[in-house]
Formats: structure tokens, C-alpha cells, sequence
């Protein structure tokens, strides 16, 4: 475990940008907090999860699948190696969760062109919003950041962790991290509490149609749950053709719009509100579990923040939890 | 990766976020956390909003029309060509024979530049843009009757109010992130009341849904307000402190008994009643009003109406009351903040008076300023077809889908000696003009937008412009260099707001160093003032509020034996106007991608049509082929029509007839006529 | 297209050569195509590729003929949107992408020794057909064959010369059915749903397995029929449509609750899916 003081932050990262593109938790001039790059704004490791998808650096909003000048397909240059900062252990579990959804079957290498290349650094201890505790990640990352409210501790995961940390002093004092190493499993968590037995409710099928269709009545169907959600990866698809050169790209797509399986022939498995908010729900709490053997939102609370009229997955599990159980 | 702070492109609710690029290509959207307008969210169209701007259809070039066909052509020999035949048009009829429309998509400053080019480099006040098609009765309406034809309230209001009455606005598909709000205020105990006769996602929460007649506002709030006087509802120390002219309305009202108003709306008296009594008990109560009250050839007596309702009950000038037109283009409040208006100066000075005038004249430094107001821009295809006016300047704009009556608009525009149109896309418009000059988009440039709540917020250059693309401003500047005219030099954006601030009181105040977000929200007077969130506090704009009398009139068309349906005109949540940016983005195209028409299932049945059949509608004016679509959003005899569509165009359908006083056309009512097509 | 990249990426597409272009009805068309590179494509019945039209987009389409016809493969469209159109305009030389064949297919190992009734409607005979015409290649690995097919009108049926000769074939027992029936057309099938032609049938549930394609109103209607005659949910495939993006299981827009219809499907065992919302 290493030690890296307050003062030494951007020395460290310096460091690093002579070989590493660098995405750190940074505040933009209106104040909103993201992954981004020091050029936008002033490193702000502090304050909790960041808004914004956090696997967006590996998926991200708009990215091209192929590109054809006269008749040549183009090859992508292999991009800078990236080192990212900011993901707290729910991030973690999301990008886990996304890494084998990208890898299972048919693996998508334009996902893991980005994602091999990136070294992730998770952020942790007493950083959260207002100094909360965001308990250890203990791995599935190769840093990670501890703030022990002087200094974070800098805990190596993988062999390019090591090395990116090897020339930082050895921290001194580390039983902070020890005793939440031990109690951090037993931590108990309200929402996750809420969450896994709204997915119960679900799985149970004990969620009548009228519930989907109230919340559904609720919904502007702005797809900012769907954007915003670390584990969602639906994405559509279009060309771009000019005289010369064609282009196809992926974007994020969202199952809250009428158009999402809306056939050419005008069929629709997801034709009303209620299936389609239904479906958001549902698929995180109770198709994801039969199919990856867990539930797939993991507390992040990004949609909750995003959606204009409060029926992200947490109100919404919370909404089940206090009506069917 | 580089994050750039801008305005949300579309409607005028002021949504800020983030352009996500990278290599100098836009490839996403982050909202803002912190911004009171959005508050971390956005609508579907704003999460969108990065993805027309590299389209491979953006004009890259000038071009100019040679032997029939548009051509490639260099900057130099596109703008000498427009200052040359523009010249030549007036020198041949007059100073008043060009027009130029502005534009509710452009910023501030280019629209303050394009009123100053068309005034003091061109000499005419022929200057408007599309807020005559959408909120013009509500700048005549509310001046005439407050003193300022802006909403009195901030959209944080909408937190803080007991009832909402929302008549002829679809909020949550078209001011996504205020209809959010309204949603949320319900679920904390706010009541709403929705008076729309297409049942909108908002009628599903409301407490009282009122489907009245298409045109009948004017009775039904006569109605209520017949009510609220006979009940003794209304608020007596505040007209008689605040008002004039009160006695003159409650004599016009007497009469409008709830039964009388039923037979004119087609409601019951109880729910006439009920609303009544529900707006005027509330201990706050809002008025959300949008196109379905302004676009009416009485459409300047409906907002008289909704003033006289909220004076009536002491609903203005506090938290969470007020008179809430909700502007619809990103920068329509400020286009007409800017005087992109015939009869307007910036900051609404009349070009009559001949103090502004001369202010205006002496600050841009020319001898005179014309004194007659212009043309409006719906009175524009008329005065050409009269060979009155030759030619024209458009600047982002599609009169050629937005406009009423396209077969005459179409016309018109093609035979103009002149038709010179600026946009980012090769639009319908563009496509019939002489020259097109190619220009940047929201995302390319730097300046101001004003939203709805009359909040001044700055958007930032994320990318550069495709090929020779150009800054509006640039463009106009250029144009009135080679025009041999000095005073339209600035070296940026800022210089403009500056010069607009120094001659507007209303602005005077906003400086771009001021502007950091979250903005200001006008009258921001002077550098000193902390902008005003809510207007009309102790005292009207105009001093005392003033009641002004109104009687029903019947729309100007409405169906008879051979156009037995009343076609109604609006736009759906995915689509932006013409289309230009929204048809051009996959995720919203992929959602409507074609035109249609609304029909309750009722009608669909009796003239034997099933859903996504074709139909030939057509009016007195034309006939498109569009897509039925049955629901009961819609009430029997009564269609819709979004008018996004270039195939199957609304607007070939609509009549252009107009307000007497704030020429807005009838977009809201026209008869019509379904066949099946085989 | 350039040749193959070191790392070939899952979503670019491999060129093929159009060898002949018919028209089945007047908005569907046939397009027998081969691998440019001269590879097989290396489907099984059931199972569609991605076709994909440069600046048109890509499209899931099934593959309409057998693994059995080797060399080509071909591909039945109806012109129902912006590239399915672009594609009607293509002719005999003309290239296309196309990525796959992907998804599962028919269960042969399951089907074979076994009697089949293939059902099918509308377009949903395109996909059959890949079926049939391996069942007439390798006469022996099933029993009795019995087709079923139902279009709009005699005008709408696809593959009539097929129709026409498996109908003549002592391989097949086909029935068919249109919903109209104009003065002028000649047609010596029945006039109605496709549901009436179960009832005559004559089988052993045991050893009998229904395989059912068809636009998606058709299926409830036709499964309720094969449970009157005792057959289980176990013994009917289904092969169902969804408009996938990707093909490989990325994109979402085939899931069905937890299942992905270009994975797990397109054809699905009944008893895997009809309790699923949406699915049917």
C-alpha cells in the first residue's frame, strides 16, 4: 500500500499524462462533476460517484463501427492508452458486469479495443458526498484510491497498477483499511435492501399491469435513465453517406422509446408505456438475474438523479417495495 | 475528450449541457447537475441534440444559382452578388420591397445584428422573425395588458404554486422539462387543470380536463371568469389596487352564464364551474398557455382573457402565480428581445417614436432610421403576390413548411427577383432560393440565448464549423461591410451583447462577464441588478394592470358539409418544426419518421378506415397523403396534424388567415376533409 | 471492401455477389447470392444474416434456401423500409454485405425421424423454405412432411413454382388457404385463415413436431389449434421476428424478457417462450 499526499496529486498525475491520456473526477465551470480531462476543468476526486455513464469511456455515446472512403474500409488508429479515475465499487460492479455481457458469445471488439487498453483507478474511503464513507472496492480495478481524510492510500490490484504506483512512498498507516476490509461486507445498505426485494416482488410476479402503467403515465420518455445507466448497453445503429464515404455508427439507444422494437410491418412487442417502463425495470430486477445469475443495477443512483420526474429504478423498487411486499 | 457548456438548440425552456467531443467530432451529450433549469436532466431531443451537427447533408459552401441549378461558389462572390441584387431590388422598388426574417434559432446577437443590417445598412423596418407564427398575440396581448409580453414567472415557480391551469399547451412533449416539473408539483399535491381537447399526457394527472371546442377559448375563460365575480372569488384588493378598467370587464362578462359558456365550449356548466372555482380558490394558482391560445385569428383575445383571469384572482406579480406563455424556440424571447420585430427596436421601443429612433440612429451612426413599421412576416407572401415586395432575406428559417397556405407560400418565394437564405441545411426554403450561404450551428459558435423565463445564458464553440461554414454574425457583418456600411465591426459576440445592452434598458445590465451560469433573467437594468425572477411585483410594467373586454369570435373557417372535419396543427415530442435537425438524427427520426394524422377511433370507423392506411386530406387550400393514426388523444371531428413533414405537409392544408392585431395565423383551426386512399 | 483486416471486426460486413435477382410478388424479391470470397456460408435452416447496404444501414433477413444447395444461398425481401427498398433496385452483379448467419437454428438432430408439419405465413414461407428444402434433399432423416401455408390472396403467395412442385411431390402433403380471393385468380386451395388447415390434419402428437413462422398475429391462433390435436409445447418451434441491430447479441432490441431473439433464437422451442411477455 502507498501513500500519496494531497500535495503530490498533480505531480503524480503529471506523471502519468507523459504516457497516459488521462480521465480524472474533474468540476466543470457550472459545477457539475464528471469524468473528464484536466483541460475542462479542476480535479475534484472528492464528492462520491460522478454523473454521467462511467462506462462511457469503453461505450461511448456516439462511436463509429466502420467507416468506408471510395469503396476502402478505413482502419481506426488504436488510441493513446487511458488511465481513469473515479469509479466507486458500484461503478466497478457495473463495469464487471458490462465487461461479460461485451464478452459473452459474439465478443465486441470495438468495446474491448477501449476497455484493454485502459488502466481504471477506483476512488474510495471517506471521499464521498459530504465526507461519507464509500466503502473499499478490494479489487476489479488495477488502483485504488483510499482517503483516509489526510491522505489516500494507494492500493495496487494488477501488475500495471504496481507499476504505476512503484514510485510512490509505502503508506505507514493502514488499519483503516484493514478494519473496513473486514466489516465492509456486512455493511448494510437501505437500497440494496429495497432493490433486491423489489426484484423478489418481480420475480415473484406479484407486480400487477396497473403499477406499469401509472409510472408509465409518469415517464416523458427522455431516455435519461437508459443514458445515464452504467449497465445499460443498448445501442441503435445508422449510416451517414455522402458522396464519397459512408459511415455507420452505434449510439446509445433507449427501450423507453416506442421506435426501440417497433417493426417495419408497425408491430410492436414493447407498443405501450406500461411494457416499455415495465421492461426497464423488470430487466435490471428479474431478466438480468435468470440470465447473468444477478441483479444488474447496482446502486449507482444515476438514473434516479437523471430522470426529470422522479421514477428512476431506486423511487420506482422503492415504490414496488412499499405497495406489494 | 473535451466537455463544452452550451443551451439546448430546441425549445425555449433554457436546458444546459455539455458537448461531449472528441478529435474535433461531437460525440455526446452530459446535462448540467447544476443548472435550476434542468436540474441534471434533459429531454429526449436535448440528449440528442450533438448528433445533426456533423451530418454529411450540412452546406459546406456558398452557393448560387446558375442556369437553374444551385451551385458551389466562393464567399466573395456569394456576398458581393447579395449586396448587389439586394441594392438592386431597392434602387429598382423602393427601400421597403426586401424583407428579412430573422431567426427564433439564432442568438441574440445575430439577431440584433440582422434587425441593425435590415434598419440602419438596408433603411427598412421590414424585419420579423417566426415568433410572428407563434407568440406574436402574446407580445400585442400581454403589452397591451401588463406592459411586457413575457412570462411574469421563473419555471422554479412551478415548485411552488397550489394550482395550475394549463390551456393549449402540450408541456410535457414540448417543454419536456417544465411538463416534468408540472408532473411533479401534482405528486406534491399541486391540482391541474388542463383545458385541451386532445388528451395530453398531462390530462392523465389532471383534476379537471376540460375538452372544449377548437377556438372557444375566449368563452370558456369568459366563463370562468363570470364565475368567479358572481361567486365573489375574485381578489377586490388587488383590482382595485393593481388594475383599471375592471368594471368594463365585469359588465363584458355578465352575460357568459356557466350555461351560456357550456353551448359555446361544448363542456358541462359544472366543469366550468369546478375550474372556476378551483383557480380562483387556490392560494397560488399558474397559467401555462403556449400555441393552442396564440394561434388563433382571435389569438390576441385569448391572451387578453388569460390576463384578465389571473388579475382577476391577484395571481400575478408573486412565487408560483403569474401568466406563463412558454416560448417555444430556444431564442425566440430573445429574438424578439433583439426587435427582430417590424414595429420594435430592441427592448420592445417602438420604431414610431421619434426619441428611439433617434437613439438608435446615433448610436449606429447613420442620419435617419425609417419610421413606418414593416411588414410581418405572415403578411409577407401576400405583399409579394401584390408585387409590393421583391425580395427576400432569410435567415434560419423554412417558411416553405412552417408557413400557412404552402401552395402559396411556395409561389410566392419562387417568384421573387430575390431569395437569398442562410441556414445550416439545404431546407425546402433553401432549396428555391438564388443564393445560399452555408452557416454555423448552436454547437459551432459562440453567443446568447433567452429563454422562456427570460433567462440570458451563453453558448460555447465546441466544434468548428463543416467546410467554410460561418457564424451568422459573421455573415451578417460581412454583408454590411460590402453593403459600405462601417458600424458592424466587433471582434466578437460580446461586442454585440455590449452595444445591444447600451441601447436596450431591459438588458442593459447583461454583460457577458455576467453570464457565467446560471445566467440573468431580464429586466437586469444595469451591471448592479441581480436580474428579476418574477416581474410586475408591486407595480405593472405599464403601471396598472389593464382589463380589457373581450367577445367571442368563431375561427375563421370551420366545417361544413364539404370539409366536415376541424384539422388542428401542432408538433410531436421528437421533431423540431421543419425537421431540418431532428429528421437528420437517428434515434428521432427512427420514432415518427412519417407524417400523420390523428383520428378518434369513432370517425376512423364511420368512414371505414383502419390505423396506417393512407389518406388524402384535403382543404380549400390543398391536398397532401398522410398516415392515419387512431387514437382518442384526439375528439371526434376534430384531426391533428404535426407539421414536421416536407411529404405530407400540414401546412399545404392550413389558412392563412390572421389575427387582426398581431397577424398570427389560424395554425389551430381549418376544415378539412378524409378520403381513403385505395 | 479491402482485404480481411488482421483482427476482423465483428460488425463489418463480408461481400457478396448477387447471381440473380426474382421478383415473388410485386414488393418481394429473391436474391441468390454467394460469398464473394467463394466460402459457404455455412447456415443451417433458421438461421438469418445481417444484410447490410452501405449508407442504407443492415437489416436481419433469414436465409431462404438450405445448407443442402450448396455454393449460394439466397435471401427472400419485402420492400418495407429505406434499405429493403435500396436493395429491390439492385440487380444480377451487384454487391452487398452481409454478417453471419447467426442465431440458432431448427433443432435437425431433433427433428429428424420425426413427422413435421411446417406452417407458415405470409413472408415467414422465406424462412420456411430453408426448411423444406432440406427436408426434399435428405428425404430419409424425416417421416411425413406436411406444409402449411397461408397468404393474403393467390397473388401474394411466395415461391408459387415451389409451391407448386412440392405440391405435386409425394415428399409433401401441403394445404393452403388465402383470406381473398378475386374472380380472376386461379387457385385451387381454401379461402380463409390459416388456422383451418390444422383441424383436417391427420397425426400422432408422439412423434410429430410443428414449426410455425408467420407474421405475428398468427401464431396464438395457430397454437391453439395444434393444442386441440394433443400436440405439446415442447414439439412446436417457433421461429419469431425482431428487429435486431447487431445480430450478435449486443444491441438489445431483440430481447425478449431475458432471452436474446438472435441468440437463444430466432427459433425457440414453445415451451421455452410462451410464458414470456411479449414473445408471442
Amino acid at each position: 500500500m502507498k501513500l500519496l499526499t494531497p500535495e503530490l496529486l498533480d505531480a503524480f498525475f503529471a506523471t502519468l499524462s507523459q504516457r497516459w491520456e488521462l480521465r480524472l473526477p474533474i468540476l466543470l465551470p457550472d459545477g457539475t462533476r464528471i469524468i473528464g480531462s484536466l483541460i475542462d476543468g479542476r480535479l475534484a476526486l472528492h464528492g462520491g460517484a460522478v454523473s454521467g455513464k462511467p462506462t462511457a469511456a469503453f461505450f461511448p455515446q456516439q462511436s463509429t463501427l466502420l467507416s468506408v472512403t471510395d469503396g476502402t474500409v478505413e482502419e481506426t488508429p488504436s488510441p493513446p492508452p487511458l488511465f481513469i479515475v473515479g469509479f466507486t465499487p458500484s461503478d466497478l460492479a457495473s463495469l464487471r458486469f458490462i465487461d461479460r455481457f461485451f464478452a459473452d458469445g459474439w465478443r465486441d471488439d470495438l468495446y474491448f479495443t477501449l476497455r484493454e487498453n485502459a488502466a481504471i483507478a477506483a476512488l474510495s474511503g471517506y471521499c464521498g458526498l459530504g465526507g461519507a464513507l464509500i466503502p473499499l472496492a478490494g479489487g476489479d480495478c488495477d488502483l485504488e484510491f483510499f482517503w483516509d481524510r489526510s491522505s489516500w492510500l494507494v492500493i495496487a490490484y494488477s501488475e500495471t497498477g504496481k507499476k504505476l504506483i512503484e514510485d510512490l512512498p509505502d503508506a505507514a498507516r493502514t488499519e483503516v483499511v484493514e478494519l473496513l476490509r473486514q466489516t465492509t461486507p456486512s455493511l448494510p445498505d437501505e437500497n440494496e435492501t429495497v432493490i433486491r426485494a423489489a426484484s423478489l416482488l418481480l420475480r415473484a410476479d406479484r407486480v400487477p399491469d396497473s403499477f406499469w402503467a401509472e409510472i408509465g403515465d409518469r415517464c416523458i420518455a427522455c431516455t435519461g435513465c437508459n443514458l445515464a445507466c452504467p449497465t445499460c448497453t443498448c445501442f441503435g445503429v445508422q449510416d451517414w453517406r455522402s458522396a464519397n464515404k459512408t459511415e455507420r455508427s452505434r449510439m446509445w439507444d433507449s427501450c423507453q422509446l416506442d421506435g426501440f422494437m417497433r417493426e417495419a410491418g408497425g408491430h410492436n412487442p414493447l407498443g405501450s408505456e406500461a411494457e416499455r417502463t415495465r421492461r426497464r425495470i423488470h430487466h435490471k430486477l428479474a431478466a438480468d438475474p435468470q440470465k447473468w445469475g444477478e441483479i444488474s443495477c447496482f446502486l449507482c443512483g444515476r438514473c434516479d438523479a437523471v430522470c426529470p420526474t422522479g421514477i428512476g429504478i431506486l423511487a420506482v423498487a422503492g415504490e414496488i417495495v412499499a405497495r406489494f411486499a | 475528450m473535451k466537455r463544452t457548456l452550451t443551451v439546448c438548440p430546441y425549445c425555449g425552456v433554457g436546458c444546459t449541457f455539455y458537448l461531449v467531443s472528441d478529435g474535433g467530432r461531437l460525440v455526446g451529450v452530459e446535462p448540467s447537475t447544476t443548472s435550476p433549469v434542468n436540474r441534471g436532466g434533459l429531454c429526449v431531443k436535448g440528449w440528442n441534440a450533438y448528433a445533426f451537427v456533423h451530418h454529411p447533408d450540412r452546406l459546406t459552401t456558398p452557393l448560387m444559382r446558375r442556369d437553374g441549378v444551385l451551385q458551389p461558389a466562393s464567399w466573395n462572390e456569394a456576398l458581393n452578388l447579395v449586396v448587389e441584387r439586394l441594392q438592386a431590388v431597392q434602387e429598382t422598388h423602393g427601400k421597403d420591397a426586401v424583407m428579412f426574417a430573422s431567426s427564433a434559432k439564432a442568438t441574440n446577437e445575430e439577431n440584433f445584428l440582422l434587425m441593425k443590417l435590415a434598419r440602419a445598412v438596408f433603411g427598412t423596418n421590414n424585419i420579423d422573425h417566426c415568433a410572428r407564427l407563434c407568440h406574436s398575440s402574446t407580445v400585442t396581448g400581454l403589452a397591451e395588458t401588463f406592459g411586457s409580453g413575457a412570462m411574469t414567472n421563473s419555471i422554479s415557480c412551478f415548485d411552488q404554486t397550489d394550482v395550475i391551469l394549463v390551456i393549449g399547451s402540450n408541456t410535457t412533449e414540448q417543454h419536456p422539462l417544465i411538463g416534468s416539473r408540472i408532473l411533479n408539483a401534482v405528486r406534491n399535491g399541486t391540482r391541474l387543470i388542463v383545458a385541451d381537447n386532445r388528451r395530453i399526457r398531462l390530462a392523465r394527472h389532471a383534476a379537471l380536463h376540460l375538452r372544449h371546442k377548437n377556438g372557444s377559448d375566449v368563452a370558456l375563460l369568459n366563463g370562468m371568469m363570470h364565475v368567479i365575480i358572481a361567486e365573489g372569488l375574485a381578489d377586490r384588493e388587488f383590482i382595485a389596487n393593481r388594475t383599471e378598467n375592471y368594471d368594463a370587464l365585469a359588465g363584458s362578462v355578465t352575460d357568459w352564464t356557466p350555461e351560456r359558456t357550456a353551448a359555446a365550449t361544448g363542456l358541462s356548466a359544472d366543469k366550468i364551474i369546478a375550474a372556476a372555482r378551483m383557480y380562483a380558490g387556490a392560494g397560488r394558482a399558474m397559467i401555462v398557455y403556449s400555441m393552442g391560445i396564440t394561434q388563433h385569428s382571435h389569438g390576441v383575445d385569448n391572451v387578453r382573457c388569460i390576463a384578465s383571469l389571473a388579475m382577476l384572482t391577484g395571481n400575478v406579480g408573486r412565487l408560483g402565480t403569474g401568466v406563463n406563455p412558454l416560448r417555444g424556440q430556444n431564442n425566440v424571447q430573445g429574438g424578439c428581445d433583439m426587435g427582430a420585430l417590424p414595429d420594435l427596436y430592441s427592448g420592445y421601443q417602438k420604431v414610431s417614436d421619434p426619441l428611439m429612433r433617434d437613439k438608435f440612429a446615433r448610436a449606429w451612426g447613420v442620419s435617419s432610421l425609417p419610421s413606418e413599421p414593416g411588414l410581418p412576416l405572415t403578411r409577407a407572401m401576400d405583399t409579394a403576390s401584390e408585387g409590393r415586395l421583391h425580395g427576400m432575406f432569410i435567415m434560419g428559417e423554412n417558411p416553405m413548411l412552417s408557413d400557412p397556405d404552402q401552395g402559396h407560400v411556395r409561389k410566392v418565394l419562387e417568384n421573387l427577383e430575390l431569395l437569398v437564405v442562410q441556414d445550416i441545411f439545404l431546407t425546402e426554403t433553401a432549396a428555391v432560393a438564388d443564393i445560399v450561404l452555408p452557416a454555423a450551428c448552436f454547437a459551432e459558435k459562440e453567443g446568447t440565448f433567452t429563454s422562456t423565463e427570460r433567462r440570458v445564458q451563453r453558448l460555447h464553440k465546441a466544434v468548428e464549423p463543416p467546410g467554410q461554414a460561418r457564424a451568422d454574425w459573421k455573415i451578417i457583418c460581412d454583408i454590411a461591410e460590402r453593403a459600405g456600411y462601417e458600424g458592424m465591426r466587433y471582434s466578437s459576440p460580446a461586442e454585440i451583447l455590449d452595444e445591444a445592452a447600451s441601447l436596450t434598458p431591459i438588458y442593459g445590465g447583461i454583460i457577458y462577464k455576467r453570464l457565467d451560469a446560471p445566467g440573468l433573467q431580464w429586466p437586469c437594468p444595469d451591471q448592479e441588478h441581480p436580474g428579476t425572477p418574477i416581474m410586475h411585483l408591486d407595480r405593472f410594467s405599464r403601471g396598472l394592470g389593464h382589463f380589457t373586454p373581450v367577445s367571442h369570435r368563431l375561427p375563421a373557417e370551420l366545417p361544413d358539409e364539404q370539409y366536415p372535419f376541424v384539422l388542428t396543427t401542432g408538433r410531436t415530442y421528437f421533431h423540431w418544426h421543419t425537421g431540418s435537425m431532428t429528421r437528420r438524427t437517428h434515434l428521432l427520426a427512427r420514432e415518427e419518421p412519417c407524417s400523420f394524422i390523428e383520428l378518434h377511433p369513432d370517425d376512423a370507423a364511420m368512414i371505414g378506415i383502419r390505423n396506417r392506411d393512407m389518406l388524402l386530406v384535403s382543404s380549400r387550400r390543398g391536398e397532401i397523403r398522410t398516415e392515419a393514426r387512431m387514437t382518442e388523444m384526439v375528439i371526434p371531428g376534430v384531426l391533428f396534424m404535426p407539421f414536421h413533414f416536407a411529404e405530407g405537409a400540414a401546412n399545404a392544408l392550413t389558412n392563412n388567415v390572421l389575427d387582426p392585431e398581431s397577424s398570427i395565423p389560424e395554425f389551430k383551426v381549418c376544415a378539412v376533409r378524409l378520403e381513403k386512399i385505395p | 471492401m479491402t482485404d480481411t483486416p488482421l483482427r476482423k471486426s465483428l460488425y463489418l460486413p463480408t461481400e457478396c455477389e448477387i447471381i440473380s435477382v426474382t421478383d415473388l410478388t410485386p414488393v418481394e424479391k429473391l436474391f441468390r447470392v454467394r460469398r464473394t470470397d467463394g466460402l459457404p456460408l455455412g447456415h443451417l435452416p433458421g438461421q438469418f444474416v445481417q444484410v447490410s447496404l452501405l449508407g442504407w444501414g443492415e437489416a436481419p433477413i433469414s436465409v431462404a434456401s438450405s445448407p443442402t444447395r450448396e455454393g449460394i444461398f439466397e435471401l427472400g425481401v419485402r420492400r418495407v423500409g429505406a434499405l429493403t427498398s435500396a436493395m429491390h433496385t439492385l440487380q444480377t452483379g451487384d454487391t452487398l454485405g452481409i454478417r453471419g448467419p447467426f442465431g440458432r437454428a431448427f433443432d435437425l438432430s431433433r427433428l429428424c425421424g420425426q413427422d413435421l408439419i411446417l406452417i407458415s405465413g405470409g413472408c415467414g414461407l422465406a424462412p420456411m423454405r430453408s426448411l423444406i428444402q432440406y427436408c426434399e434433399d435428405r428425404p430419409s432423416d424425416f417421416g411425413r412432411v406436411a406444409i402449411l401455408y397461408g397468404a393474403k390472396s393467390p397473388a401474394d403467395r411466395l415461391f408459387k413454382d415451389d409451391l407448386a412442385r412440392w405440391d405435386a411431390s409425394a415428399r409433401f402433403a401441403c394445404s393452403m388457404t388465402v383470406d381473398n380471393i378475386s374472380g380472376g385468380d386461379c387457385f385451387s386451395g381454401s379461402v380463409g385463415l390459416i388456422t383451418r388447415l390444422i383441424p383436417p390434419l391427420t397425426f400422432t402428437p408422439d412423434t410429430t413436431i410443428a414449426a410455425i413462422i408467420g407474421p405475428p398475429a398468427m401464431y396464438r391462433a395457430v397454437i391453439a389449434e395444434l393444442y386441440k390435436k394433443g400436440l405439446s409445447s415442447s414439439r412446436i418451434a417457433v421461429s419469431l421476428e425482431r428487429q435486431m441491430r447487431c445480430g450478435v447479441g449486443k444491441c438489445g432490441h431483440c430481447s425478449i424478457e431475458h432471452l436474446l431473439c438472435c441468440q437463444d433464437g430466432p427459433v425457440f422451442w414453445l415451451n421455452e417462450i410462451e410464458h414470456l411477455r411479449g414473445a408471442l
